[in-house]
């Protein structure tokens, strides 16, 4: 009760403090109009009473009280800030009603340098530099040449920049790259005194404000009132966070020494990450060399394809179906033997975006419009609504395995399993099996046949991969058997469960299953929606003109939907490269399964290497990036 | 106008008032009578099953109702990575129970954890014998208490199962290697292993490793073989990896209930051992907790099972240990007294007598080798953990809890488990282990 109240307490006093906020602001620039020098007076004491909040919040100040830790009722740290807003208040209050330049900018420069000489004298003795003069020559003179130019290509004065970026070179100098806490007091009011005195001129430069500037000033305010929320939000949720995560990928595990770039090296240096020692064992793998004879396959239906229709490869064309397979078991091929963490996220966003929107692109043309379709489409879309740990949780128990010597839990070996004991049994069972499996080779057969008379060319290749495949598995049913069972050293039949999750490289692909599961549902809701807003006068006219279903597919319905395609395919880059939650539940990493969100999971959280982590983060980061921005471009681009 | 100013001035009060109140977190300063009344201590640990949690604050419980104080306990399931984000975001707990001395040592000498006050130092030396008080010293400081205590070097088999097939329980490695290839002649399956463990996969082949560790090369290799004196990779290290190997290896020398020793549960052996496709499994006390309802301990019954001491290859009598400790991240006298009351055998009998009730009877997988406890609270089969407790010779901690994060929750279960699944040789993944240690 007593934690609810305080969680109560909490978010009215977040709410009340934000909407308190916002009115003052819009208070703070009435007066920009009405009271100009109201407004000075109050703005200046907000950014003194900031300024002061910020060294004083962090210690970098010695407190003024007199050693206590209240003065009168008020604690001593609070009154730092409120004379820092009265000093800066009424030096602004002033300042705006100067109107002589020369008087403007002297005021300027000695109040602003006395605030620094202040702060400098403040200064706790574990913050005062002592000064390496080359580097604060180095910044002051680099940042002031920076500021000028960008003055410049401003079109202002370029002393204004320069004013600005000496401030700041002085201060990275001065602070920044010295040994804190050895210097002296003069030091620290050098330090300190001299970047304010440079703000001072510049600000003291800038003549009071005229009617029309003022007015400007109203106007534009309004709009950064509003949109204040939402940019704090983001730079302390994202921006900040970024820049910090980039600083401490280039410190060590502990974040104390600056390693440079190390931790990025060591990545990319690590087998873990890249082990392409055996590549030579690509040539030699068995999906190679099926993938080869589909190549040469698709080739040779290319060739004799171009003799008919003048095109060797043609969208929708026969050799496509065969080409298509041929290059996703050579890249199965190349990923099943390049194992690591980076060559891991590859396979799976290769895989998973090609499945998943392929799938989702299939079942999203074959329903349209068909008898069930809201029915298919929902059980389709259902498992988005799982989360991946839930799903994750489910597919662990399908991939069980399970002793030979017990029943199997697992669903997908129960019947790996039971296709082994049908195919090595010869009661009835094994015998409708293979009839049924039979029956259908035929089928394919006669729909081969039926193509080859009516001279359906494009049908014919996937026809004639599907009766091979179907043949082979014919043959091995009944001679040497299929599934999960083998004869043991005494003559035994056992059953030989597939360890889906224990046996590499395959078990990456299994895990790709589970999220593949997920996201088709994603893509053929996209892709459905893309082929419902396609003009069905398009569709009736290429009917007219006397295309068949497959050509309105492949010439209409395709070229239509590609842009959503686009959409889908990188919204699933992006998510598929950060994939975490299969891998972490299913293998945490083990068996060959890592991926570099959970390595930097592992390496950041368990194992305390933050430097390693972060630069983990960042790697992720900037590879996610480039398909980000395309995504984004991409959509601007829709709307326009 | 001027109301306006009044409601900007209230503005900024406001906030310095909210400001104020963050800043300001004093605790409470006790009355005067018992200066522990009215403090309140928080402790949080990676027990967090209901028995053993529930266990655990209802022995604080004893000790704060006698003080009039609170102690609140807090199970944490992520407690590792948890803790480091606690302790960085400067919001540690009072009190943490560490299960690996390792970390414990980490955050001693980063200086989080303040070392015990002179009477909870004694109280711990005198509660604990010296091999136990180690496990919490850094540097030559205390600043752990153990708290809880687990026996690795042991055996489970069932008695009956022995006896009918006429087996003697070995007590020489030899005999062991034995019994296991009589075993296998007889066309009976003599271990029961499994290694999978979700997040933790693997540990428990850091534990066979590290049982033969110390019954092939001594206690003192074994401690420089934790303190990376001797590289992982050496000679000594893979050849208990492939002793390990070769007896997991032999045909029909494993029974895996999950299809492979990488495949299956680490708690999917006990069934299997009380349905006798397996003769032995060798796992820690608490492995009580895993196997099947109704199974009964150590009463001479048919079916019921025991435990035999891991036997010894050298002839000493080494015993691998593992444990809880707490220690503590202030000096507040409060904090002090319940680091102090976790020593003592008050708090062992207290939760021993919790977490059996919590339970519901049979093993409560608590275990304390506190001095001075009631042994009248420990049933016969946890009697027997504690006289193999007694009678060993050497104690050592669980190294992989001693080494390194990356190593000892990292790469030694990952790079292990790599080797268990044939994916690595041994020479290979201790290379792997040895590259991963972190430098300095």
């Amino acid at each position: 009760m007593e934690k609810i109240l305080d969680t109560l307490l909490s978010v009215g006093i977040a709410v009340g403090a934000s909407a308190a906020l916002w009115v003052a602001a819009n208070l703070l620039f009435n007066q920009v109009t009405t009271n100009w020098r109201r407004f000075n007076t109050a703005a200046g004491a907000t950014i003194g009473f900031l300024l002061m909040v910020v060294l004083d919040g962090n210690r970098l100040l010695r407190s003024l009280g007199p050693g206590s830790d209240t003065i009168g009722t008020i604690p001593a740290f609070l009154w730092t800030p409120f004379i820092g807003a009265i000093v800066v208040g009424v030096i602004a209050g002033y300042l705006s009603s100067v109107d002589d330049p020369g008087r403007r900018l002297l005021i300027s420069v000695a109040s602003f340098g006395l605030l620094g000489v202040v702060i400098g004298l403040l200064l706790e003795d574990a913050y005062k530099p002592s000064f390496d003069h080359v580097a604060l020559v180095g910044w002051t003179v680099g940042l002031v040449a920076v500021g000028a130019v960008l003055s410049a290509l401003r079109e202002r004065p370029p002393l204004s920049g320069a004013l600005i970026g000496g401030a700041l070179g002085w201060i990275v100098g001065s602070f920044g790259s010295a040994t804190l806490g050895t210097g002296s007091t003069a030091e620290a009011v050098i330090g300190a005194a001299v970047p304010a005195a440079a703000l001072g001129w510049r600000f003291g430069r800038t003549p009071n404000a005229d009617d029309a500037t003022r007015g400007r000033i109203d106007n534009g305010s309004r709009a950064f009132i509003f949109l204040a929320p939402a940019l704090v939000f983001i730079a302390v949720t994202l921006v900040v966070p970024t820049i910090r995560t980039i600083y401490l990928s280039l410190l060590d595990r502990d974040s104390e020494d600056f390693i440079g770039f190390d931790n990025y090296q060591s990545v990319f240096t690590d087998v873990d990450s890249f082990d392409v020692g055996s590549w030579t064992n690509i040539f030699t793998s068995r999906l190679f060399l099926i993938g080869m004879v589909i190549l040469a396959f698709a080739l040779a239906v290319a060739w004799f394809g171009r003799k008919s229709s003048g095109k060797a490869f043609e969208v929708g064309g026969p050799a496509i179906g065969p080409l298509v397979i041929a290059i996703f078991l050579l890249v199965f091929a190349v990923f099943s033997v390049l194992r690591g963490t980076i060559m891991n996220n590859l396979w799976w966003v290769f895989t998973v975006t090609l499945m998943s929107t392929a799938l989702g692109l299939a079942i999203a043309v074959l329903a349209d419009r068909g008898r069930f379709e809201s029915v298919a489409k929902s059980i389709i879309f259902m498992p988005m609504a799982v989360s991946l740990v839930g799903a994750s949780i489910i597919w662990r128990f399908m991939f069980v395995a399970r002793n030979e010597n017990k029943p199997q839990t697992g669903v997908l070996n129960a019947i790996w399993v039971g296709l082994g004991r049908l195919s090595t049994g010869n009661g009835l069972p094994t015998l409708l099996f293979g009839a049924a499996m039979a029956a259908i080779g035929l089928g394919f057969l006669a729909l081969l046949a039926k193509s080859l008379v009516r001279r359906q060319w494009n049908r014919i290749p996937l026809l004639g991969l599907a009766f091979a495949g179907m043949s082979w598995f014919l043959i091995r049913f009944y001679s040497s058997g299929v599934g999960g069972i083998r004869t043991n050293a005494s003559g035994e039949l056992k059953a030989n469960p597939i360890l889906f999750v224990q046996e590499p490289p395959f078990n990456n692909v299994w895990l790709m299953v589970i999220l593949i599961w997920i996201e088709t549902g994603f893509a053929m809701v996209i892709l459905s929606a893309a082929i419902k807003a396609i003009p069905s006068e398009l569709i009736e006219a290429a009917r007219v003109d006397g295309a068949d279903d497959s050509q309105i597919f492949w010439r209409v319905t395709l070229p239509q939907i590609a842009t959503t395609i686009g959409v889908v395919v990188t919204t699933l880059i992006v998510l598929v490269m950060k994939v975490f939650d299969i891998v972490k539940v299913v293998t945490n990493g083990n068996f060959g399964t890592q991926v570099l969100a959970n390595d930097m999971f592992q390496v950041a959280f368990s194992f305390t290497d933050t430097g390693r982590g972060a630069a983990l983060a960042v790697i992720l980061f900037l590879s996610v990036l480039p398909v980000m921005y395309f995504n984004i471009r991409r959509m601007q681009r829709e709307e326009v | 106008m001027k109301s306006r100013w009044l409601k900007l001035g209230t503005v900024l009060v406001a906030f310095s008032v909210i400001a104020a109140a963050c800043g300001d977190d004093d605790g409470a300063s006790g009355g005067d009578g018992n200066p522990l009344e009215g403090t309140s201590v928080t402790v949080t640990g990676p027990e967090r099953a209901e028995e053993e949690a529930g266990a655990i604050q209802q022995a604080l419980d004893v000790f704060a109702e006698a003080n009039g104080m609170t102690i609140t306990y807090t199970g944490d399931a992520d407690w590792e990575a948890n803790i480091n984000t606690q302790v960085s975001g400067g919001n540690a707990p009072d009190i943490s129970i560490f299960p690996q001395p390792g970390k414990l040592a980490d955050f001693a000498r980063a200086g989080d954890l303040v070392a015990l006050n002179e009477s909870a130092a004694a109280a711990t030396s005198s509660n604990w014998s010296e091999a136990w008080t180690t496990f919490g010293n850094v540097d030559g400081v205390q600043y752990g208490v153990p708290v809880k205590t687990d026996l690795k070097s042991l055996v489970w088999y069932q008695p009956s199962a022995f006896e009918a097939a006429g087996y003697d329980v070995p007590t020489t490695w030899d005999d062991l290697l034995a019994l296991s290839n009589t075993m296998i002649a007889d066309g009976n399956t003599p271990w029961c292993v499994g290694i999978e463990s979700g997040q933790a996969t693997g540990w428990t082949f850091t534990d066979w490793v590290e049982d033969l560790m110390l019954r092939t090369v001594g206690a003192d290799v074994y401690d420089q073989w934790v303190s990376h004196d001797i590289p992982f990779n050496d000679s000594r290290v893979v050849d208990v990896f492939n002793m390990v190997g070769d007896l997991w290896g032999t045909d029909g020398a494993v029974f895996a209930s999950g299809g492979s020793i990488a495949a299956t549960a680490f708690q999917d052996n006990g069934e299997p051992l009380v349905d006798g496709d397996c003769f032995m499994h060798r796992q820690a006390s608490f492995y009580a907790a895993f196997f099947p309802e109704g199974t009964v301990y150590a009463d001479g019954s048919e079916g019921a099972v025991d435990v035999f001491y891991f036997p010894s290859i050298s002839g000493d009598k080494p015993v691998l240990g593992a444990g809880t400790l707490a220690s503590g991240f202030n000096d507040e006298a409060a904090t002090m007294a319940v680091l102090e009351y976790f020593s003592t055998p008050g708090y062992a009998e207290a939760r021993q007598n919790a977490q059996t009730a919590l339970k519901g009877g049979g093993l409560s997988g608590f275990l304390s080798a506190a001095i001075g406890q009631d042994p009248g609270i420990y049933q016969g089969l946890e009697q027997s953990f504690l006289e193999i407790l007694s009678s060993a010779e050497v104690v050592r901690f669980d190294a992989s809890d001693l080494m390194p994060a990356d190593v000892g929750a990292g790469t030694f279960w990952t790079d292990g488990t790599s080797f268990v699944n044939g994916d690595l040789t041994a020479a290979e993944a201790a290379d792997k282990i040895e590259a991963s240690w972190p430098a300095g």
